[in-house]
């Protein structure tokens, strides 16, 4: 199997381009961690580096069992709603481990028992919930593989368990997202107006999640969020 | 009285469910509707009729443990003056949005006599949600 430098491959695209590949092919999204070799332009197929497997609730990501019993024909049961949702938790649990892994993201680790920890407060809440919508936290993983150079976010839980991360600067300044299942972001900001000290420029909006950083650069959001 | 405008020198009392609480920090996810709700549930505080703040709490925290099969170790209660947060949001919101801040008793299941709703709100007011979190200058564990 030929060496892949994604990095390399990456460094050749701009912002938008990549923002392309990553919603254009559903290989890559199903995929995606930036840390693995890109192979859908070279069209391998996936099924050689799928890695089935099962992780356990719990407070921490890295325990990882040997064997699945997802793929297995056996478990190939009629759709039933706990059928559905069981998908939906694997699938989350499956995008955790990859954030947990993602060697571009600094405060993988961290972010990654966060989000954990909120799918078992979730679940702790309504065990019949989703615990944490896997579309969302997909929508949520793009963002912070085209945004790395972000100090990590508070995240939380909507009432829809969609992911929501906010920033809190000095002055009140605030930046809010909240990531929908359906790739676009809405977006909160609150900031000092310079002209006006005791009144505050408070804006919100929605925009896909590959044009968000551009779509709200003039609010100059990243002089305070960046690392 | 159901339907009664909370008067706004009063407060209500929110809980934030552990999910909205990371690292013991309120979220604004936490005055965000679910899909299927119309209103936020909150409880009028002076409708209890308590001498205290401790008292007042401790009534609510009651309430929460019959109406609730669970209550997480870092839920949180949040206080609210009705008058600040109805000024807070119409002043500042793009709308000039008007909260309406109601008693909403409930008698089926655990009772429930000070349970109220704050309405006006829809499921895409994130910037309200945080307008909401910027009044809240109390908060108080859930839990006993």
């Amino acid at each position: 199997m030929p060496q892949i430098d994604l990095y390399k491959i990456f460094s050749e695209f701009d912002s938008g381009q990549i923002a392309s590949i990553i919603y254009g092919n559903q290989l890559i999204e199903d995929n995606f961690p930036i840390d693995d070799p890109y192979t859908g332009a070279w069209g391998i197929s996936t099924k050689t580096i799928s890695i089935p497997a099962c992780y356990r609730n719990t407070a921490f990501v890295n325990q990882e069992e040997e064997t699945s019993t997802t793929d297995l024909p056996e478990n190939q049961d009629p759709i039933t709603q706990t059928t559905l949702l069981k998908r939906e938790e694997d699938q989350v649990q499956e995008l955790i481990f990859r954030i947990k892994r993602s060697k571009s993201i600094c405060y993988r680790e961290g972010l990654a028992n966060r989000l954990l920890s909120l799918f078992n407060d979730a679940k702790e809440e309504d065990p019949d919930c989703l615990g944490i919508a896997a579309k969302s936290l997909r929508n949520f993983n793009n963002f912070l593989h085209l945004n790395t150079n972000l100090k990590c976010p508070t995240i939380s839980l909507t009432p829809d368990y969609n992911i929501y991360a906010s920033w809190k600067g000095e002055q009140g300044r605030v930046f809010s997202l909240h990531f929908l299942p359906n790739e676009d972001v809405r977006f909160v900001i609150f900031k000092p107006n310079d002209r006006h000290p005791e009144r505050k420029i408070r804006v919100s909006g929605i925009a896909t999640t590959d044009v968000l950083m551009e779509t709200v650069m003039s609010y100059r959001i990243e002089e305070w969020i960046s690392e | 009285m159901k339907g009664d405008q909370i008067p706004d020198p009063d407060h209500i009392a929110r809980l934030c469910q552990p999910k909205h609480v990371p690292d013991g920090q309120i979220q604004a996810s936490a005055f965000m509707l679910k899909s299927d709700e119309e209103g936020l549930s909150v409880n009028w505080l002076e409708f209890l009729e308590c001498s205290s703040r401790d008292h007042e709490i401790a009534k609510i925290r009651n309430v929460y443990s019959l109406k609730f099969n669970r209550i997480g170790a870092r839920a949180t209660i949040a206080v609210i003056n009705v008058g600040e947060v109805r000024e807070r949001v119409l002043t500042e919101s793009e709308d000039r949005r008007n909260l309406e801040v109601l008693h909403d008793p409930k008698e089926d299941g655990p009772p429930d006599p000070s349970h109220s709703e704050i309405y006006n709100l829809t499921q895409d007011d994130e910037l309200i949600a945080e307008l909401i979190l910027e009044t809240v200058h109390e908060a108080y564990p859930a839990r006993h």
